[in-house]
């Protein structure tokens, strides 16, 4: 039908162009650029296991996980059949009809073998719409041992920069970051979504005593001239310390050299004297099968994504890129309780709340409530009263998402 | 009101030339009425017959194999969801592709009434001609035609036919999109959309915590402002630099020029973005500046709202400088010498002479220019978007909006980052509406068409 | 009495010169240093053993080092896939588009028809529309006829010279101020209409077909925007700026300013080679098209 169109239209003239449209027998998987080579060969180990699948075309393209999401819900026809994601954009592609649920097969042994928080963020409503990858979603502080001696607490570590010269970078306009204060002082934002990924109610206590403590104290370490904004080592710059990932642990070691040292987040005195452990979100990265219109096609996605997400492979992974395992298994591995970063994020997760689910809008208001601060609107001059009515604002417009 | 009834006239004259055509005609053009071209055919007009023919011949079979499915689901926009089979997926009716092919079949169905009025025209024509007396042109003077007296059509077809598959038939599915629920929770193919009337119309001019007016009118007034600085500063200080280097006495007037013009063959975004980070808080500018102690804390050059749209002008100053040194470089060598020799024999100083001889001319000579040079930055997607991505957002806008984001950049991020494809269609409704009538009240403005009406 | 006067004339003379001097190496240095500043970027290793590769507060690398050119030509991304894409695009794009608008700008200078100002008015008002309105129409548009993801190369050209014809303006001024007394004498010699077309009007025009084309072939490199909409996933089909400004705008890539440099100056040099030639046909272009507008 579409190509009778093409030929009415084009008269012919792009015919040859047509034959390229992808075929039913390609599996195309979407991965970070830095595991595009480990998952090829994952993918070849899976078809020596496995003769019944090896006939399909395996494609491995490089597409992050910050654009596999956005291309997914743009067009699923052209989207990969199996992707990584962030564990945030799972409701949006859910309600999108970009994700086909787990296998029924499969389902038992994605539950069991992996930790409860990744089977938590895998779930939609109650049905289990993806596969932990990754447990190491989370953030926590990269040091330099030579500027900071002591870095527990925020206050001892913005000192420290500030004799130094030096910088302390923190992304405060992210949704992500952000709540390492909220969620440390206390305040809430859960979000609980139905089997198709809409949002039907949000818990929150932004605009409270708690929030305001959290909002003052982001207003406070933004008035520091030692503060820059910021989550990303290799854009640093005079960096002395930095809140991040373990996906940077590499670029924080070039960049630290033998000064290089990790740590769970500071604590922080809030402005009513009383110290507070900084929180935040423990997240994982999840993998996804795209739903299918062919049967076999299905099973054979369902294969593959268990593969690439079974203990073995995830160890295999942390060998090859450092990526943190959620697999119970593969976490208790000697390799890994020894690696200085997921030690110290592993410390910090006792600190954090395992994400769930949020829509897409609640990362873009928060970045206007962080962008409010750095932009001078929000500052430490700021009355009670403003600060309560940016929070006011933030959480009613947190609520009406669930509307 | 004289162009409706002038429009109003020519239907009816038309209709009324159908119905004559028709009650005067022989058989051949009575049966044309019906199947295209077989008049023109059975007087021995070949070429012309076989193409109304085959008009009507393609027009029947897209009907048939294609135009009709969609066309018929365009009041619903469909109806069938997307459902599963066990756990393989089936997809029910694409609402997207019912809007688009709808929306082509009828501009097709308006075509091909064009082509029977045409064939229609062409029947009273010929037997006309046959009643005078005359002889029907010859089929190879027709096609030969194609390549003198209507040469026009033979260069215009296929830019035409692109402009209007590539350019109208889009802009005019997204107009529809205006009026649809098309967006993130109603997207296809797993979701249907519908119409849902003047629904987002609605929310644009809701004003308040729930609708779009405010951010919408303080988005607009900024694409304003920003227009008018990048316009108007480029324009006065590109004009200054080229009078710099034309300056009598100045040597190496090349190379001044080639430095300054190779800033233009420098992609943008690869230097724009080199830009944004020599000015970041933690980027060299600030830097040196802090080591040189000349400040304690950086400047917030991109991070404070007012600052950061200083700054974005500023850097399109650098941007824009060269492109109006070239032209002004042009045109202030073909003012006439004389007048400048006259003016300082009456012993003008140079501002005087710029103030009453070279800024006259240039703003008569360039006024067009500027329009379309205003128009231009009002829809300027690649400075805001390679500097700031239209940050700061706040608190105080609407849908991540941000300080400095005009109008197109905001639509940019509702297609690209928030898929809100309906609330960009009537943003990007209101762009065309803002440019239309700015263009519009410059256009009366101009002195070259002031001037020209002047002189009538 | 007079001699003083020249005198002073004189001095006053080279004291503006003197200030002249001094605003135009000041504005040299001012618009020079962005790109001095990439080019020793691109020279400073990403490699930790010879220097640290993120950001820095420096602008002269400590080591030399032709690492981040190395890495391009490696083959460990499609840079060179990217690159030669993008040469393609950009070269079908200025012959396809150049004879698109001769045309247009042919049959709109020198023919007169029905609906010539009406289809003229109607173009212009089709202008004022946002460009990335239709973004996802004609993503979908091309997607059926296989033009999208592993066919988005000849897409990208397709789209772009689709609607090319609408950009007639300047070289439709400079049809205008061709004689038309030229094309009436050709006609009485007999020649029709396309004939005084190509051999004619055609070879007049040597400089707007270069001015279009070098215009043409331009657009492409700083391209993003419908590129990535229309190749996303499919790396073989990226541009260099869709390719490249994922090193720096996603956080996958650690690291990658330095290369991005270097992948930038490369990007730079077939369009200022060709600029430094062609200078003198763009400069004419533009303001033949400022005059006309």
């Amino acid at each position: 039908m579409k190509k009778k169109l093409a030929v009415v239209l084009m008269a012919g003239a792009l015919a040859a162009a047509m034959g390229m449209s992808a075929y039913a027998d390609e599996i195309k998987v979407w991965v970070a650029d830095n595991v595009v080579g480990f998952t090829e060969e994952q993918i070849e180990a899976f078809k020596e296991a496995n003769p019944d699948f090896a006939g399909y075309d395996y494609l491995v393209e490089p597409v992050g996980e910050g654009d596999a999401a956005g291309n997914m819900i743009t067009d699923v026809e052209a989207g990969a059949d199996i992707f990584v994601f962030a564990q945030d954009q799972i409701a949006r592609l859910v309600s999108a009809g970009a994700l086909e649920e787990v296998a029924p097969d499969n389902e038992e042994a994605v539950k069991t073998e992996n930790d409860a928080g990744a089977v938590a963020a895998a779930t939609v409503g109650d049905i289990l719409y993806a596969y932990p990858l990754t447990s190491d979603n989370g953030y926590f502080l990269y040091y330099d041992k030579s500027v900071i001696s002591d870095p527990s607490t925020l206050e001892g570590i913005l000192a420290a920069c500030e004799e130094a010269g030096k910088n302390f970078y923190m992304e405060i306009n992210s949704g992500w970051y952000q709540t390492a204060f909220f969620f440390g002082t206390g305040a809430e934002l859960t979000y609980e979504t139905d089997d198709d990924g809409n949002f039907t109610a949000c818990n929150t206590s932004y605009a409270s005593d708690a929030g305001l403590l959290a909002l003052r104290e982001i207003v406070e370490l933004k008035a520091s001239p030692s503060f820059q904004n910021g989550s990303a080592v290799g854009e640093a710059t005079n960096c002395a310390a930095i809140v991040d990932g373990t996906w940077d642990s590499g670029a924080a070691q070039d960049l630290f050299g033998d000064n290089y040292a990790c740590a769970k987040l500071p604590t922080f005195e809030g402005s009513d004297g009383k110290q507070y452990q900084m929180s935040g979100f423990g997240g994982f990265k999840l993998l996804g099968v795209k739903p299918q219109e062919d049967e076999d096609k299905l099973m054979a996605c369902d294969a593959l994504a268990a593969w690439l997400s079974s203990g073995d492979v995830q160890l295999a992974r942390f060998d090859a890129v450092g990526w943190g395992p959620s697999n119970l298994e593969a976490q208790k591995s000697d390799a890994i309780q020894a690696d200085a970063a997921l030690s110290a994020l592993a410390e910090q997760l006792q600190y954090t709340i395992p994400q769930g689910q949020y829509p897409g809008e609640y990362w873009t208001l928060a970045t206007s409530l962080g962008d409010s601060v750095i932009s001078g609107e929000l500052t430490v001059d700021s009355s009670d009263d403003e600060l309560m009515d940016a929070l006011t604002k933030f959480q009613d417009t947190c609520i009406s998402y669930a509307e | 009101m004289d162009v409706i009834r002038k429009f109003f006239r020519a239907v009816g004259e038309n209709i009324a030339s159908i119905g004559t055509t028709f009650a005067q005609g022989d058989a051949k053009t009575r049966l044309s009425y019906l199947i295209f071209g077989i008049g023109p055919l059975m007087r021995g007009q070949i070429v012309k017959g076989l193409a109304f023919l085959s008009c009507e011949a393609l027009f029947i079979w897209y009907m048939v194999s294609f135009g009709w499915t969609y066309l018929s689901k365009f009041s619903t926009l469909g109806t069938v969801e997307t459902h599963k089979e066990h756990r393989v997926t089936v997809y029910g009716d694409n609402s997207f592709l019912i809007l688009l092919f709808g929306l082509l079949t009828i501009v097709l169905i308006f075509l091909v009434i064009l082509v029977w009025r045409m064939n229609i025209e062409e029947n009273r024509y010929e037997e006309s001609l046959l009643k005078a007396g005359k002889k029907l042109p010859a089929n190879k003077s027709v096609l030969g035609s194609l390549l003198d007296g209507n040469f026009d059509k033979t260069l215009l077809a296929l830019p035409v036919l692109g402009i209007f598959l590539f350019t109208v038939l889009p802009i005019m599915f997204m107009i529809c999109v205006a009026f649809t629920n098309y967006d993130k929770n109603h997207q296809s193919p797993t979701n249907l959309f519908t119409w849902v009337g003047l629904d987002n119309f609605k929310q644009l001019f809701t004003f308040g915590s729930s609708g779009f007016g405010t951010t919408f009118l303080k988005v607009l007034a900024w694409t304003m402002v920003w227009a008018f600085f990048a316009t108007f500063l480029d324009y006065f200080l590109g004009m200054a630099v080229a009078i710099l280097i034309n300056k009598k006495g100045i040597k190496f007037k090349k190379l001044w020029r080639t430095i300054l013009v190779i800033t233009i063959a420098v992609p943008q975004f690869v230097s724009l973005l080199y830009v944004y980070k020599m000015f970041a808080n933690d980027g060299l500018v600030n830097g040196y500046l802090m080591k040189w102690g000349w400040i304690s804390s950086p400047i917030p050059f991109w991070t404070d709202p007012m600052l950061a749209r200083i700054t974005i002008i500023v850097v399109n100053i650098w941007i824009g400088i060269p492109y109006m040194m070239l032209i002004a470089t042009g045109l202030l060598m073909n003012i006439p010498e004389e007048l400048y020799e006259s003016a300082r024999i009456d012993g003008a100083t140079p501002f005087q002479m710029f103030r009453s001889i070279t800024l006259p001319y240039m703003l008569f000579v360039t006024g067009p220019f500027l329009l379309t040079q205003f128009t231009g930055n009002l829809n300027n997607f690649n400075v805001i978007y390679l500097l700031t991505k239209g940050q700061p957002q706040s608190m105080k806008m609407a849908e991540n909006a941000g300080q400095t984001d005009l109008l197109v950049t905001w639509l940019y991020k509702m297609t690209v980052t928030n898929t809100d494809y309906k609330m960009a269609a009537v943003i990007g409704i209101m762009v065309f509406l803002v440019v239309a009538v700015t263009s519009l009240i410059v256009y009366n403005m101009l002195p070259s068409v002031r001037d020209e009406g002047g002189f009538q | 009495m007079e001699k003083q006067q020249t005198g002073s004339m004189k001095r006053n003379k080279m004291i503006g010169n003197a200030f002249a001097y001094a605003a135009l190496i000041l504005i040299s240095i001012i618009w020079l240093f962005p790109f001095f500043g990439l080019i020793m970027q691109s020279f400073r290793s990403y490699d930790p053993k010879v220097e640290y590769g993120g950001m820095v507060d420096y602008i002269i690398p400590k080591h030399f080092s032709l690492d981040n050119y190395r890495f391009l030509f490696s083959g460990e991304t499609n840079y060179l896939r990217w690159y030669g894409n993008t040469l393609i695009i950009a070269f079908c794009v200025a012959i396809l588009q150049t004879i698109i608008i001769l045309c247009v700008s042919y049959a709109l200078s020198r023919m007169r028809f029905k609906g010539r100002t009406l289809l003229m008015r109607f173009w212009l008002v089709l202008g004022m529309f946002p460009g990335f309105l239709t973004l996802i129409c004609l993503y979908f548009l091309l997607k059926q006829f296989g033009l999208t993801q592993a066919g988005a190369i000849p897409g990208l050209i397709l789209v772009s010279v689709a609607s090319s014809g609408m950009g007639y303006y300047v070289c439709k001024g400079y049809f205008d101020t061709i004689p038309a007394a030229l094309d009436e004498a050709a006609m009485i010699d007999g020649a029709s209409r396309a004939k005084i077309f190509l051999i004619l009007t055609v070879p007049l025009s040597k400089p707007i077909i270069i001015y279009t084309a070098l215009v043409a072939f331009m657009a492409p490199w700083c391209d993003f925007v419908m590129a990535s909409y229309i190749a996303f996933g499919y790396d073989k089909s990226y541009n260099v700026a869709v390719g490249m400004q994922r090193w720096v705008w996603t956080n996958d890539y650690q690291g990658y300013f330095t290369r991005f440099c270097a992948g930038g100056i490369l990007v730079a040099v077939p369009v200022t080679i060709l600029f430094m030639f062609l200078q003198k046909y763009y400069v004419e272009g533009v303001t033949g098209g400022a005059v006309k507008g």
